[in-house]
């Protein structure tokens, strides 16, 4: 197949699949108060987005997102490029690290409420613990994938440790570097939204769950509709990049 | 200025390597190892010396510390009249194995490496860049990437990239080993041709006693662990050298003095 026909199919498969949310419920095959017509949530959609109490939710919840991300990400990669570059630590921390790495986080859900509340804090504090985790594993990955042939070519022209660390480790790291950002951002939405659905009083996660909770589906799906956007755009764009930078990687 | 003078002075005055009595022990968990003991060899300068021994036995070592990237426990190496104790790119190019060069650089960019490293203008760079480009016979692949490249070609920019800053002395370490017979056959030959229109003195380890004797105007043989000198050959075979040499009963006889010597020393 070529790369258009490809498309081709894709495309066509996404209309089937819109196409039948919007008429399966309006013939009657499935039940319209579990899935609204594809067009009902959309104009739900834009209502909500026009609200006032939205939109501070969508800010919230952007601003935890954010916040979170700014602590978890040089925090790991610190951690990360620690444990690899200097091997007592490795030898000491890695396997305890991988121990609490392979632990489902939202145990811990419990005791950040009783730490830091169930406000913009906790919400932070715990999607920064989720996250961190995920960069520390690939920053370590990252400095690892760096061949020592490299260095020891770049050493023997007389490169400066410093020069040695921008023109060889940067690069080498970069396709991972970029890999790393994508799902840590992953993580840190998982993280503020189970954090917000679970125990808060704002945020799309607090609003999502509520609406659930009262059987207002348009508003769900409209809530759905608006998150799988905005991770889909995230993710999209930092792909983007990586295949960028990546292009000597075959 | 004045450094690069004085090096120029000591290759006219005296042997382009010298060294003088090496011995090498690796520190290890039950006491020391030893790699390395009591080598000595001069290189005369633009002379191209091949050492061969089995896997093991401490060439690369030796190579890595001519180029000033390991240091040796007891010993003196001087390159051009003084010791390296760290690597120094206007005495010593080092050609490596596989060829490393940068995957996320391209051709040109390769071969100026190590003038980047010390600033030097992108002009500049390409100005220098290019004639090596066309001695190791790579004109218009300039702007690939090494994934586009053979293991061959590949290793042709490596030999740019170690020749770029012309310094005096090329440290090869089994630079064709990666490549088939019939590429590496070729690549020795090309290497003769840069050689002899460059006359850098040029220190080559391999594996292969074919290479050795193809390439050579001296052999030195080394024993397996701990890394001894046990035969240095003259290799009076005339230059150019040919394929057809490979099948003179000379040829024969000087790879044969090589193999008995590596087969005893086990």
């Amino acid at each position: 197949m070529t790369r258009w026909q490809i498309i081709l199919v894709r495309t066509a498969i996404l209309f089937v699949v819109l196409g039948a949310w919007e008429i399966a419920p309006r013939a009657g095959l499935v039940n319209s108060m579990l899935l609204p017509p594809l067009t009902d949530v959309l104009a739900m959609l834009k209502v909500q987005i026009a609200r006032p109490a939205v939109q501070e939710a969508i800010l919230v919840t952007a601003l935890e997102v954010i916040v979170a991300f700014l602590i978890a990400v040089p925090l790991g990669a610190a951690a990360g490029i620690a444990i690899a570059e200097f091997p007592y630590a490795g030898a000491i921390f890695k396997p305890m690290l991988f121990y609490v790495f392979s632990i489902p986080k939202s145990i811990f859900l419990p005791m950040f409420i009783l730490i830091f509340g169930i406000g913009f804090q906790q919400k932070v504090a715990y999607a920064a613990f989720t996250t961190a985790f995920v960069v520390l594993m690939s920053a370590t990955a990252a400095v690892e994938s760096v061949k020592s042939d490299y260095v020891l070519v770049a050493r023997s022209f007389g490169a400066t440790p410093m020069q040695i660390l921008r023109r060889i480790y940067l690069p080498s790291m970069m396709p991972v570097l970029l890999e790393t950002l994508r799902i840590s951002m992953i993580f840190n939405f998982t993280g503020v939204m189970i954090a917000e659905m679970y125990a808060s009083r704002t945020g799309i996660g607090h609003l999502i769950s509520n609406w659930g909770e009262n059987f207002q589906m348009p508003q769900l799906f409209a809530g759905v509709i608006l998150l799988a956007v905005v991770a889909i755009a995230f993710n999209e764009t930092v792909r983007f990049l990586e295949a960028r930078c990546s292009t000597w990687r075959t | 200025m004045q450094y690069l003078a004085d090096v120029k002075a000591a290759t006219a005055a005296g042997p382009a390597i010298e060294i003088d009595r090496v011995s090498h022990v690796y520190a290890g968990a039950e006491g020391g190892v030893p790699a390395l003991e009591d080598i000595s060899m001069s290189v005369g300068s633009g002379r191209f010396i091949v050492i061969v021994g089995p896997s093991g036995c401490g060439k690369t070592s030796l190579l890595m510390m001519m180029a000033g990237l390991r240091e040796h426990s007891e010993g003196r190496i001087n390159v051009h009249g003084a010791p390296i104790p760290k690597p120094d790119p206007d005495r010593v190019g080092v050609i490596f194995q596989e060829a490393s060069l940068f995957p996320w650089l391209t051709t040109f960019d390769n071969i100026e490496f190590p003038l980047s490293l010390r600033g030097v203008s992108r002009d500049e760079r390409r100005r220098r860049s290019r004639p090596m480009l066309s001695l190791v016979g790579l004109d218009g692949f300039g702007d690939r990437y090494p994934h586009e490249l053979s293991g061959g070609m590949k290793q042709r920019v490596s030999i740019a990239r170690g020749l770029v800053q012309d310094p005096p002395v090329l440290l090869m370490d089994e630079p064709f080993a990666a490549l088939d017979e019939q590429t590496r056959m070729t690549m020795g030959h090309e290497l003769l041709r840069i050689w002899s229109t460059t006359r850098k003195t040029v220190v080559f380890i391999t594996h292969s006693l074919t290479e050795a004797v193809y390439l050579a105007d001296e052999v030195y043989v080394m024993s397996s662990r701990p890394g001894r000198i046990i035969d240095h050959i003259q290799i009076d075979l005339p230059r150019p050298r040919t394929y057809e040499m490979m099948a003179t009963d000379t040829f024969g006889r000087l790879r044969d003095r090589i193999w008995q010597q590596i087969r005893a020393s086990h």
